[in-house]
Parts: structure tokens; sequence; C-alpha cells
């Protein structure tokens, strides 16, 4: 039986694709299931609006892609974080603990 | 907004991408797929048939040429097809109005060239290096003696030796002097102006020969072959660039003189020289260091510095060396006095004069811009408010606020370019004049160009001012737009935020044009006085021209001038030119009236003063009997010197009136003065008029005239006064002088009232391109005032109208107009008055006589200020008169 999937918040899928390619290189589709697997099913992301996000990041200088081959020798556009995605994880991290923490301290207390 | 710094980091893949277009587009298409193909694999993994797994990951992914168009938008493949779409649409929507696209190109052009063309001075003369291989190290030295106020003594051939030995803040030192000889061997003798160096000189300043070979030391020794260096621009001019010259032989000072090459191109300095000699070359100076010792000091000396070692620090050291050798030598060393040795950059010698003029005409020309940007920026608000349903239109067609910003922009800046091209155009028409009026200030005017930073410059310039004009104006609200679309012609109304920025956009250009004004009528009036000045001396028909005799011909057995025969070929050549039909007074001196270059300034002493006071300074200057005559200069008491003063015997000596006014107020005539520390003594036997040796600007020196034929010189100036046009004498004047002397150099032949004319044409150039730039100022401002007023009463034409139908009579009507211009222009002129009161002080050193403060210049800029706004009102004003009222009603 599916859950109900989140609605992904707005900006968020970016942290997300920085943290997955932290742990090394990987393709588009590698990258989705990785979302999905982690968030045990519950992120929800329509698969298609992975792509402009990749291309954004990488215009942005935080993500680099090339060209290699991938199991079975399929060619594959490999993505790797870069020293500026690094940095731009680390930030993004940080405020979105504090985001986090915020909402529930005042969800708890309110 | 992202940054621009972001945009320009992600420039390159985006014009990658735009460049390998169809290679971005069959990959995105390829990684898209083989995703979809992977999910269809897995879910087939999972347990579905093809066909639904199939289904399914497409269902998952979403619709793929959405997601394909969303990628292209994040890569920034829209970027350039965006930028292609404004630009043809910007080049449509500007030659639709042609009238609009042409003033603006036109005021910008003018205003860009302006700046692109003193920028290009500026640039070449005070940011350049020196084209030099060590330029930043080069200094100059001046020798002064502190106590008695004698200014650059100059170096003796022997103190020049004692300063390499002895100094340790200098890596290089060279003795420079100049001379005019004879060069002949050509189709006529040639009078050469000559640079003598050292050997090193050209190696010191880190310059190699075009052609040829530069000096050794072994062309410096006693006995060397005399070779010369010549310099590009004689090398062109004398002998068309001819790479053949090099090699030949010339016969000079009775000598054969050997091109050994020629140099590149170099700022004239120290002097304009046509050849460069080793010092070994030059007869006086050999006769100098034989002869004069340690006091014969002729020569200049340029060094340079130690690495690391400031100007200040090498004055420190060279004076104390020089105060420790006057210290040893005691009478040896001359007069009383401690020496310094001043050290001064070259370069900084070099623009000296010219800095304070080209930074204030860059100043002028940013004004010029700003009052054309000013101009530009309501010229394209009046244009948007009329363009208010076209933006309305495309805003419901679905562009966004930053499209449409973004649509205005990139207009602006075609226009801005298209101004920036025009502008460059215009600069390198006028190069050749800016160089020529640069090259009245500066040696270094051979350095001006539109190298690549000048062209960096006028390209941001550009891009300044169309952004500038291209934001100014703003975007009109999304409420304004949808109520100018809704009504009848189409307009936008501006706001009262738009009406201000329009009326302070006219305050501005007031402002600063009435700055420009100011400024020009200040330099405007310096120069009339500058011309008014009386010289001292008749300009009208008198001839001037240089004298150079082959100074070996002249020498007698000892080696030394020979003085008599010197003095009787001048009296003979007197005879011939009085001869000559029309001649009225013919004389010889050392130099001729106004020229600046001469500089005879020494210390002189009075008989029975006692030492110890002030000491008294004198300009001596050479002159045969008709000289004051010749020149017109009144005798005031005594007498002339006379063809008997000459010889050993007369002690005769002129003094002028502000010598005899100085120092010998009780009476002048019959005091003795020496010029050479007491060992010759000369009787004044008169008294004549002052005259401005050095420069209409500079007062009269106190000078003293000694008899000609006493202390011939084998350069001269000749000068004959004339009853018939002056110009018409000189091929008579340059035969008679070679019918007696066939190897004597004739050359600058000029009338006085051109050197005049000459002595004053930077001030004259600088004052009347100020009032080029200040009248162009202004007629951009009054059309700015006038344009913005025009607008203003179409805008109002209804309101006129009912106005005029409810009785208003014709003044009320121009009152009302009259009185929304009159107001922007008295705060303009309020604004403009305290800034030029602020800024005038900065012409200050280039007035002559006129305060920086001049009522009647700041009277008489405000005078034609209120005329040109007054009239500028007026033209829309009686527009607004005409307003028929049933016409202006049914019009809207």
């Amino acid at each position: 039986m599916e859950k109900p999937g989140l609605e992904l918040l707005q900006g968020t899928l970016d942290l997300l694709v920085l943290r997955i390619l932290a742990a090394g290189p990987q393709h588009g589709w590698g990258i989705a299931q990785r979302l999905q697997v982690l968030s045990e099913d519950v992120l929800r992301v329509n698969q298609g609006s992975l792509y402009p996000a990749l291309y954004r990041l990488e215009r942005e200088g935080h993500i680099a892609a090339e060209w290699g081959s991938s199991d079975n020798n399929r060619r594959a556009r490999f993505y790797r974080l870069t020293k500026s995605g690094r940095r731009q994880l680390d930030s993004e991290t940080q405020t979105w603990s504090r985001m986090a923490a915020a909402v529930a301290r005042v969800l708890e207390t309110a | 907004m992202r940054g621009v710094g972001s945009v320009l980091r992600s420039l390159p893949l985006r014009l990658r991408t735009l460049l390998e277009r169809g290679r971005f587009e069959s990959e995105l298409d390829e990684e898209l797929r083989s995703h979809v193909e992977r999910q269809v694999e897995a879910n087939v993994r999972a347990g579905m048939s093809p066909a639904q797994a199939r289904r399914a990951a497409l269902l998952s992914f979403g619709s793929l040429d959405a997601v394909k168009e969303e990628c292209r938008e994040s890569r920034g493949v829209h970027f350039f097809d965006t930028l292609g779409q404004d630009l043809r649409y910007a080049l449509r929507s500007l030659k639709r109005n042609r009238g609009f696209t042409a003033a603006v190109v036109l005021t910008l052009g003018l205003g860009i060239g302006a700046n692109t063309a003193i920028f290009s001075v500026v640039n070449g003369i005070l940011l350049r290096p020196l084209p030099y291989g060590e330029g930043a190290r080069i200094v100059s030295l001046r020798h002064d003696l502190k106590e008695t106020n004698a200014a650059g003594i100059g170096f003796s051939p022997v103190e020049i030796e004692d300063l390499r030995r002895l100094s340790t803040s200098l890596d290089a030192l060279s003795e420079y002097h100049s001379m005019n000889f004879t060069l002949l061997g050509g189709a006529e003798p040639l009078r050469v102006r000559t640079g003598v160096v050292s050997s090193n000189f050209f190696d010191m300043l880190g310059v190699g020969p075009l052609f040829g070979r530069a000096f050794r030391p072994d062309d410096e020794v006693h006995g060397a072959e005399p070779v010369l260096l010549l310099s590009h621009a004689w090398w062109l001019q004398a002998f068309g660039g001819d790479p053949a010259v090099v090699g030949r032989a010339f016969r000079m000072n009775d000598r054969p003189h050997l091109v050994i090459g020629v140099l590149p191109p170099l700022p004239a300095y120290p002097d304009e020289n046509d050849v460069y000699m080793p010092s070994t070359a030059c007869p006086f100076r050999a006769r100098a260091a034989a002869t004069g010792g340690r006091q014969a000091r002729m020569l200049s000396a340029i060094g340079r510095l130690q690495r690391g070692v400031a100007p200040e620090a090498a004055h420190a050291e060279l004076s104390s060396v020089m105060s420790a050798l006057a210290g040893e030598l005691g009478d040896a060393y001359l007069t009383p006095g401690t020496p310094s040795v001043a050290v001064e950059p070259t370069r900084e010698l070099m623009v000296r004069t010219a800095r304070p003029t080209f930074l204030i005409l860059l100043a002028t020309v940013a004004f010029v811009l700003m009052i054309a940007c000013a101009n530009v920026a309501n010229l394209a608000l009046a244009r948007l408010l009329d363009r208010g349903r076209e933006i309305a239109l495309r805003a419901a067609l679905g562009a966004g606020r930053r499209r449409l910003l973004r649509q205005l922009l990139t207009e602006s800046l075609v226009l801005a370019l298209a101004g920036g091209v025009v502008g460059l155009l215009f600069a390198v028409a006028t190069q050749g004049a800016v160089v020529r009026f640069a090259s009245r200030f500066t040696p270094r005017a051979s350095d001006v160009g539109l190298d690549g930073t000048v062209l960096a410059f006028t390209l941001a310039i550009s891009l300044i001012a169309g952004l500038l004009f291209g934001t100014l104006p703003g975007l009109p609200s999304a409420e304004q737009l949808a109520r100018s679309a809704s009504s009848d012609d189409g307009r936008l109304t501006g706001g009262p935020g738009r009406r201000r920025m329009r009326a302070g956009l006219v305050v501005a250009q007031v402002a600063l044009s009435f700055t420009l004004v100011i400024g020009a009528a200040l330099l405007l009036r310096s120069f009339a006085k500058l011309q008014a000045v009386h010289p001292g001396f008749e300009v009208e028909n008198v001839l001037t021209v240089r004298l150079d005799l082959n100074f070996r011909a002249f020498l007698d057995a000892e080696g030394r001038t020979d003085v008599p025969r010197l003095a009787t070929l001048h009296e003979s050549l007197h005879e011939r030119i009085a001869a000559l039909p029309g001649v009225v007074a013919v004389s010889n001196a050392w130099t001729f009236p106004l020229n600046a270059r001469f500089d005879n300034d020494g210390t002189v002493q009075l008989e029975g003063r006692p030492p110890g006071g002030p000491p008294v300074r004198a300009e001596l200057i050479g002159t045969t009997p008709d000289y004051f005559r010749a020149l017109g200069v009144p005798l005031k008491q005594g007498r002339f010197l006379t063809a008997a003063d000459r010889g050993t015997e007369s002690d005769a000596i002129l003094v002028n009136e502000r010598f005899a006014a100085r120092e010998l107020p009780e009476g002048a005539l019959g005091r003795r003065l020496s010029y050479d520390g007491g060992k010759t003594w000369r009787t004044i036997v008169g008294v004549v008029g002052d005259m401005r040796q050095a420069g209409l600007a500079e007062e009269p020196k106190p000078s003293g005239y000694l008899p000609f034929s006493q202390f011939p010189g084998v350069s001269s100036s000749l000068i004959v006064r004339a009853s018939l046009p002056p110009a018409t004498l000189v091929a008579a004047v340059r035969k008679a002088v070679h019918d007696l002397d066939p190897d004597a150099a004739v050359s600058a032949p000029r009338t006085l009232a051109e050197i005049r004319h000459d002595s004053i044409a930077s001030p004259r150039l600088t004052a009347q391109l100020l009032g080029l730039f200040a009248g162009l100022a202004l007629a951009i401002a009054a059309t700015g005032l006038s344009g913005v007023l025009a607008y203003s009463v179409s805008q109002r034409t209804r309101e006129i109208g009912v106005r005029v139908a409810l009785g208003a009579a014709p003044g009320d009507v121009l009152r009302l107009v009259m009185r929304e211009g009159l107001s922007s222009l008295g705060l303009g002129l309020a604004l403009g008055l305290v800034a030029a009161l602020g800024l005038s002080r900065l012409v200050a050193r280039l007035l002559f006589g006129v305060e920086p403060t001049d009522p009647l210049c700041f009277a008489g800029s405000l005078a034609v200020l209120v005329v040109a706004g007054t009239i500028a009102c007026l033209v829309p004003a009686r527009r607004a008169v005409a307003v028929e009222p049933v016409q202006a009603l049914r019009t809207s």
C-alpha cells in the first residue's frame, strides 16, 4: 500500500541532490532512486523535475557533469559535487537544521 | 535579481551551450530517454508487463517536452535567444523612430567622442609609463645654491665625474646639453639641434636604436671619430625615413660625422633634438672640459636611481656629496651658497605643465557627457510615456516586468554603443589635432594614441551612459500601464515622480552647463587680458631669423673664438641687409623676444654695494646698436649702445627700467656693475624700457644689455624692422647671408607678430576648446529645457484648452508655462553658481590677471544662461498660447 507522498518544499530538492552527490558521483536516474530509497518513499519527486534542478546546479557551478559508462556499459551523464557545491551543501544544511529546529520549537511550545 | 557576477561566471557555459546547441539538444534527449529506459527496466524487474512498465515510467517522469524546456531554461539557453529577440526588436523600434535615434546617437556621440579624445591625451601622457625601459627611475638633477637663490646653475664636466664616482643613490648618470650646429653636405647648410650626451645615455634610459647601433663607451674617448644618432622625427623630415642614411658621413664643425643609427620615436625631452652626439664630439664641451675646470657649469644631468631609492633620498645624498666637495675645495668651487641637488622624476617634469590643463579638460568633457546623458534620459522618458499602449500590450501578452525592463535596457545599450561608435569615429578624426594641441604642453605628445586602454574607456563610458539613461526613466507600474492601454491616445501619464525626475534632470543640465560657461568665461577673459599685454616692444613689421655660423671657421690660432672677425662679419651683413629696399633697421642679438627657452639670468655685483645683501640678479643679453630701434623699445635715460662700443676699450652696458628702479633708484647712469665676480666692471650708459623677454605672462626681468660686437655668438637672431610686410624679405635676407658666408645656416624665419601669436597659442587653444565645450553643453541643456517644457505643454493641451475656453488670456497661458520652465532654470542657476564658486579655484592655475571668482565673468555667464534659457522656454510657451480651445478639447 502506498503512503501518500509529501510534496517537496521549495528549494529543498537542491539540498537533497547535493547531499546525495556528496556520497559520490551519480547519474540522474540513480539520484532519483537514492532519493526515494533514503526517504523511505516518503518524499515524492516528480522524476522529471529533477533534471531542471540538476541543470541549474550545474550552471551555478555547484555540480559538474560528464559522460561516462555505467553498469552494463551504458552511456550515462554522471554528476559530481564541486568545491563550491560542497560549500553550498554545508551552508544549506546548517540553514535547514536551524530552520527545522525553529519550526519544531514553535510547534511544540505554541 | 541575480548578481552580475554570477551571470559572468556562468557565461562560458552559456556560450558553449549556444555554440553547441545541436549537441546540447541531443545530449539532453539522450539523458532523459536513458532515464526513462532505466525506469522501464526497473518496473519490468518489479513484475510489470513491458507496456505497463513504459506507461508507469513516463507517468512518473512527467511531460518529456516540458522537462526539456525547463532544462533549457535552467541552462540559460534562452539567454541568447532572448538577447537576439531583444536586439532585433530594439533595432526595429529604433528604425521606426529615426528622429529620436539620430538625436540620441549624435548627442551621445559628441559627448563620448570628446571624452575619448581628451582621455587619449590623459592616458598617453599621465597614465602610460614612459617609453623608456627604465622610465620610472629616470630623474633630472638640478644644481642650486641655497643662500643666493641661484637655481639650476648647471654642472661642470668635472662635477659630473665627481657625482658618478661618489654617488651611491644613482646607478647611472649622463650629462646633457643641447646646441645648434650646422650640418653641411646637403642641398643647403642645415641647422641641427644637437643633444650632447654621455655614451651611456640611451642605455641608461633603456632605449635601443631603430636601425644601426647605439653609442658605445669607445665613442666617447679623446680622439674618437665623431658619431651621430638621428632622432626619429628628424630622420623622417630630413631623410624621408631612408634607412640607408646609416653609414653616411656629414660635415659638421669642420669634421666628418658618421651617422651610426636612428632612434625610435621618443618624447622630445629634454629638448626637441634633431641629432645626438657623444660629449667628446662637441667642440664647446671639449673646450670647457679643458679650460673651464670646475666652474664651467654648462651641463644638465640626467640619471637613473638605484632600485628602491626614492628621489628625496637621492636629493639628500647628492646634496651632501656636493656640499662636502664645496667644503673641501673652497674658492675653487665657486660663489657663496650651499649646493643642493634637486632630484626630479623626469616623467613628472615632462607633464607638469600639461596636467592641470588636461585634467580640467577631462572634467569638462565629463560634464558635457553628463548633460548629454540627462538629455537622452529625458528623451527616453518622453518616448517611454508615448509607448504606453505598446508596453501594456506586451505585458498583457505575458512579458514579465523583468523582461520588459530588459527590453528597454537593450534598446538603451544599443543606442549608447552606436553613440560610442560615432564618438570613436569623432576621436579618430580629431586625433591629429589633439596630438598637435598636446604637443604644446608636453614632450610626451608622441605617446598619445587610441590604444586598448582608450578603447576600453570608450566602451565603458558608452555602457555606463546606456545604463544611466536606460534605467533612470524606470518602468511604469502595472496600474499606469492599464490606464494608458484604455486611454484614447495610448499614452502614459507621467506620475508626479516622473515629472519631478524630468524637472530634476533639466535642473542638473542647467547647473552643469552654467558651471562650464563660467569656466570658459574665466579662461576667455584671461586670454583676452594676456592678448592685451603690451610686451614692451612693437611687434608689427619685424622679421626674426635664426643665424647659425660654422663655429670652426671663426676660431683664431689659439682655438678661441675670433671676436673681431665675427664682429666684422655681422657688421658687413647688417650693411647688406640695410641696403635692401624696405628695411628700416637691422640688428643681431643672442636671442629673439618672447623666447621662453632663453634663460641667461645670473647674479651681478654692483660697485659700492657692501657684500652680504640680497643677491642682485640680471638677465644679460648681447645686442647690436640698432636692436632697440628695430624693436621700438624706448630709451628712458642716457644713450643707446653705438657702433663705437666695440673692441676692448668700451665698458658700456645698458640696463632696463626694472633693474634701475629695483637696484639703483638713486640713479643708474654712471654706476658700474660686474657679472664675473669683480674681474671686469661695466658702466651703465643708458636705461631702456622693459621688455617681456620670456613670455607675455611673465613679468619683465631686471636685465642688462651688452654690445654684441664684444660677445658675438656663432648662433644668434637677426632682427629686421621693415616698412614692407616683413615676410617678403626672407629670401633676400637668406641670400645676403649666403653671399657673405655660404656655410651659415639660416632658419626659422618668423615675424614678431607670429612669434607673439604662437607664444600664447596654448592658452588660446585651451580657452577656445573650453568655450567650444561650454557652448555645446549650453546648446544641449537648452534643447533639454525646451524639450521637457514642450512635452509638458503637449500633455496639458486639454487643460490649457479648458482654461482658454473659461477666459484665460494669452498672457495667463504664457505665464503658466514660463513659470514652470523658469523655475527649473532658476534652481539650476542657483546650484550651478554654488558649484562654480567651489570649482573655479581649480582653474586658477590657468588664469592670467583674472580672479577665479571674477564678478564680471560670473555676471556675464549668468546673462548668457538667462537669455538662452528664456528663449528655450519661450518656444514651447508660444505653442501653448496658440492652442485653440475647440481643437484642444476635440483631440481628447
